[in-house]
């Protein structure tokens, strides 16, 4: 007689469940974006959200400040413009780049998802192209306004 | 006759085979009495660090229903908002912001719906409620608490002081 060495239990479907769910608590986490090669469209992509969450967070800060002006009346323009003046150049200078670039990157950026939205330039060469673009204009554009300005 | 004999074979490859409904009616008749709820999950809690789903693997994940104000229209909306701040932006830079300041509040609020839309984005990315339970909803809050300070405050720094477009100004020219 020949000896079988598979056997199957009869579980109930709740049983099945609990044993589907202690599988699902072993499954390892999807791999990160640090295993895959950094090309133009991901990292600009990334880099598009981290700018606008960087220059918005700045905008709510700066906003949500001027509300303590009615207790601390030298939160206002004058006072940001004397502290801001009276910075060495160095600084106001690094600051001005470190400002400019994300916001001239997630405009200009900006601009060409709203030409994607139209429909234009969705090829891998256009996005490849107006991935560079962005990337040239957002550098001219920040050297000119930290440098020239 | 090698043509007869392929034909059925032909008509096949069309998807004009004849149903057996013997097959069918084999399919009808296993069909099983549901004994697990849709949404059992045996004890197990669905949270962010593990892939617990709600059912069975036969269970389909909810759809939502289909809402376009949460669809076409909102993705219309936010367009317009961001291709707004092109030509608001424009305008408060040509014009003077002390002589207009409807033009430079424009631009703020603009703005601050535009981020209010990004911030948004992110906690649907980051911090859904439907996998951080109360976390998501607490920083769903604290972003509308935000936006409605912010938007007080740019209201007071645009009637009580010089405004966003003359700040930027003055303050990248200090």
């Amino acid at each position: 007689m020949a000896r079988r060495f598979v056997q199957t239990n009869s579980i109930s479907e709740m049983e099945g469940l609990k044993l589907l769910n202690t599988q699902r608590m072993n499954r390892p986490v999807s791999p990160h974006l640090d295993i895959y090669q950094p090309q133009v469209t991901w990292v600009l992509s990334g880099l598009h959200r981290i700018t606008g969450v960087a220059v918005a967070g700045v905008f709510y800060v700066g906003a949500l400040t001027y509300l303590l002006h009615p207790i601390y009346p030298a939160i206002d323009s004058a006072h940001l413009i004397e502290a801001v003046h009276n910075l060495p150049v160095w600084f106001k200078t690094s600051a001005k780049v470190a400002f400019a670039l994300p916001l001239t990157f997630h405009s200009f950026n900006g601009i060409r998802h709203l030409m994607w939205d139209t429909g234009k330039g969705l090829t891998m060469k256009g996005v490849y192209a107006s991935g560079y673009a962005v990337m040239a204009a957002s550098v001219i554009s920040t050297i000119y306004l930290a440098f020239f300005v | 006759m090698s043509f007869l004999r392929t034909a059925p074979a032909f008509r096949a490859g069309l998807g004009m085979r004849t149903i057996h409904t013997s097959r069918v009616a084999a399919v009808q008749a296993s069909k099983q009495v549901r004994a697990i709820a849709a949404d059992e999950t045996a004890g197990f809690k669905y949270t962010a660090e593990n892939a617990i789903l709600k059912g069975t693997v036969n269970d389909a994940v909810a759809v939502p229903t289909p809402n376009k104000a949460h669809g076409s229209y909102h993705w219309a909306f936010e367009r317009l908002v961001s291709a707004a701040i092109i030509p608001a932006t424009v305008a408060a830079a040509v014009a003077s912001p002390t002589a207009h300041p409807i033009m430079d509040g424009v631009l703020g609020v603009t703005i601050l719906i535009h981020s209010h839309i990004g911030f948004s984005a992110c906690i649907d990315d980051y911090v859904d409620e439907r996998k951080f339970g109360a976390l998501g909803t607490a920083c769903r809050w604290l972003l509308r608490v935000g936006t409605a300070g912010a938007l007080v405050g740019i209201y007071e720094f645009n009637t009580n002081d010089i405004g966003l477009t003359e700040l930027c100004e003055k303050v990248w020219k200090a």
